[in-house]
């Protein structure tokens, strides 16, 4: 069954850029897949367009069978709460520690104060900051900061994660580390959709990609000599 | 709204009291001026109307009776008046008594009235009145009726003190919601753009939450809840400075209005009147802070 589903998405900016063009595609429920493409491909467009940041000038997505092109208010909110967001600037409160940013996406849905530190807790000490909970943003190391935000869209364990560039920040090592939570979350039914320009995270991922260029999603067709390019 | 939500508001509130103390204090201390004036003068028009309505206790009706009245027609008109519903009591003045009320209200000049016939002023009943038939109105409708009586002469009423008396009530009625409409205003736009700094200050943070799904009303509420407190705190602070102020100036309040005011006893607003003030602080701060929100948290 499809999970999301994206039928002739388009994102024209004022006057005529368009960010992201005619884009189809399909994401199996549990599916973990990678975007790729160069900067300016237009893939943090197309998760923005996923999470209703931005609103598509045409075209239909369907999350879990809704269409959310249009979601509003409530709606919107509601949504949201079943995405695990990572941001590409990470988007932590400056004034919150790390386990208070992790913490706040689990607040917002309800959860008690007691079982959201705790849940945020063991997701800091997974990613390697155990000792870094209690810590300021700016006071944390770029990679840090990502560790943080990766963490904060885990701990609700949501249906669906949307990660920009989740990676960017961090050493081999704790990318590795980092793409295995993905994976372990993936494992146990969540649908993962990363986008990224570092080819390396592909090496070792047996997964589909998707390819954009131009704000277009390349085609099969179009494939080897990009995936080659990468 | 589950319990957790609750917490989580709270805590949000807690901290942005404690993040922008200062912008929250500025804000309730001139909230806290805007009711201070407005109570204030809730307070003067509460005396002046106590004060007012002291001197409405002194009015009363006199009825002449025609000089062919003798003293049992006289008492039969008393009693018949008496029954009226507006008439707390009727008290008949002979003609030697008005005589000897009036040398006696002309003291060492009495004198004047020597050679002058003791019987010249008419007999008369004077009419004491219930205190809701103390209107002009109700005054007219009964001057009315006993004038038509059988051997009454005629009927005298302080009509133009009566006069004087509504339109001062009236008046300081009026300029109490004109004051506090222009006060309530001024209260009204300075939580408002409290609260739009605080929406301001904290833009990141919002945008923040709505992309992890937190729901309108979680956002809007810490900012909804720092408006009543501000309104809440000013309102208690005014009432504070107002009853101190009271304190301290005391009896010198009512020397402006010198022996009018002899024997007047100064009260403070009465519990009522304090809650109406803190309320109506509560729903300031509530409203601008609504405001706010609507309108820069769209």
């Amino acid at each position: 069954m499809s999970m999301i589903q994206l039928h002739s998405v388009s994102k024209v900016y004022p006057p005529d850029y368009a960010g992201v063009k005619d884009v189809t595609f399909q994401v199996e429920a549990g599916e973990f897949l990678f975007l790729c493409g160069p900067s300016g491909a237009g893939k943090t467009t197309l998760l923005r367009l996923l999470f209703r940041s931005e609103q598509a000038s045409e075209g239909q997505i369907l999350v879990d069978g809704r269409n959310v092109t249009r979601l509003k208010g409530a709606g919107l909110a509601a949504y949201r709460r079943k995405l695990g967001l990572v941001f590409q600037d990470f988007k932590l409160i400056p004034h919150m520690t790390a386990l208070e940013n992790v913490s706040l996406a689990a607040d917002v849905v309800g959860v008690p104060w007691r079982q959201s530190r705790r849940r945020g807790f063991r997701l800091l000490s997974e990613l390697g900051l155990k000792d870094k909970y209690g810590v300021l943003p700016p006071a944390l190391s770029g990679g840090e900061q990502q560790r943080v935000a990766i963490a904060r869209a885990l701990v609700n364990e949501p249906e669906i994660v949307l990660a920009d560039e989740p990676t960017g920040n961090l050493d081999p090592e704790r990318a590795a580390e980092s793409l295995r939570l993905f994976a372990r979350i993936n494992e146990e039914g969540t649908t993962v959709l990363i986008a990224t320009h570092d080819p390396r995270l592909l090496r070792s991922f047996d997964g589909r990609v998707l390819l954009m260029h131009q704000g277009r999603l390349l085609r099969r067709e179009d494939l080897e000599p990009a995936a080659s390019a990468t | 709204m589950k319990l957790a939500h609750v917490a989580f508001v709270a805590g949000r509130v807690a901290r942005s009291l404690r993040e922008l103390l200062w912008t929250h204090l500025l804000t309730a201390g001139v909230m806290a001026m805007t009711l201070l004036v407005f109570g204030g003068f809730l307070l003067i028009q509460e005396n002046v109307g106590q004060l007012v309505r002291g001197w409405g206790q002194e009015i009363h009706v006199f009825v002449y009776v025609d000089g062919n009245v003798d003293r049992a027609a006289a008492t039969g008109l008393r009693m018949r008046m008496e029954r009226y519903p507006e008439v707390r009591a009727a008290r008949y003045v002979s003609r030697e008594r008005a005589w000897e009320d009036f040398k006696s209200a002309l003291g060492s000049q009495s004198g004047i009235l020597e050679g002058l016939d003791p019987t010249m002023l008419p007999a008369s009943l004077e009419l004491e009145l219930y205190d809701g038939y103390r209107s002009r109105d109700a005054i007219a409708g009964l001057v009315e009726r006993v004038a038509a009586l059988e051997g009454v002469q005629e009927v005298e009423y302080p009509e133009a003190w009566l006069e004087r008396l509504r339109l001062l009530l009236m008046g300081m009625e009026w300029l109490k919601w004109v004051l506090g409409g222009v006060l309530f205003l001024v209260a009204f736009l300075i939580v408002g753009s409290t609260i739009k700094l605080a929406i301001v200050a904290r833009r990141d943070e919002i945008e923040i939450m709505q992309l992890v799904g937190a729901g309108t009303g979680l956002i809007r509420a810490p900012f909804i809840i720092e408006g009543m407190i501000q309104g809440l705190a000013g309102a208690a602070l005014a009432l504070g400075l107002l009853r101190a102020a009271f304190s301290f100036l005391g009896a010198e309040l009512l020397a402006p209005f010198g022996s009018l005011a002899a024997g007047a006893q100064l009260t403070f607003l009465n519990t009522w009147q304090c809650g109406e003030l803190l309320v109506l602080g509560w729903l300031l701060g509530t409203a601008g802070s609504v405001l706010s929100v609507r309108r820069f948290l769209a």
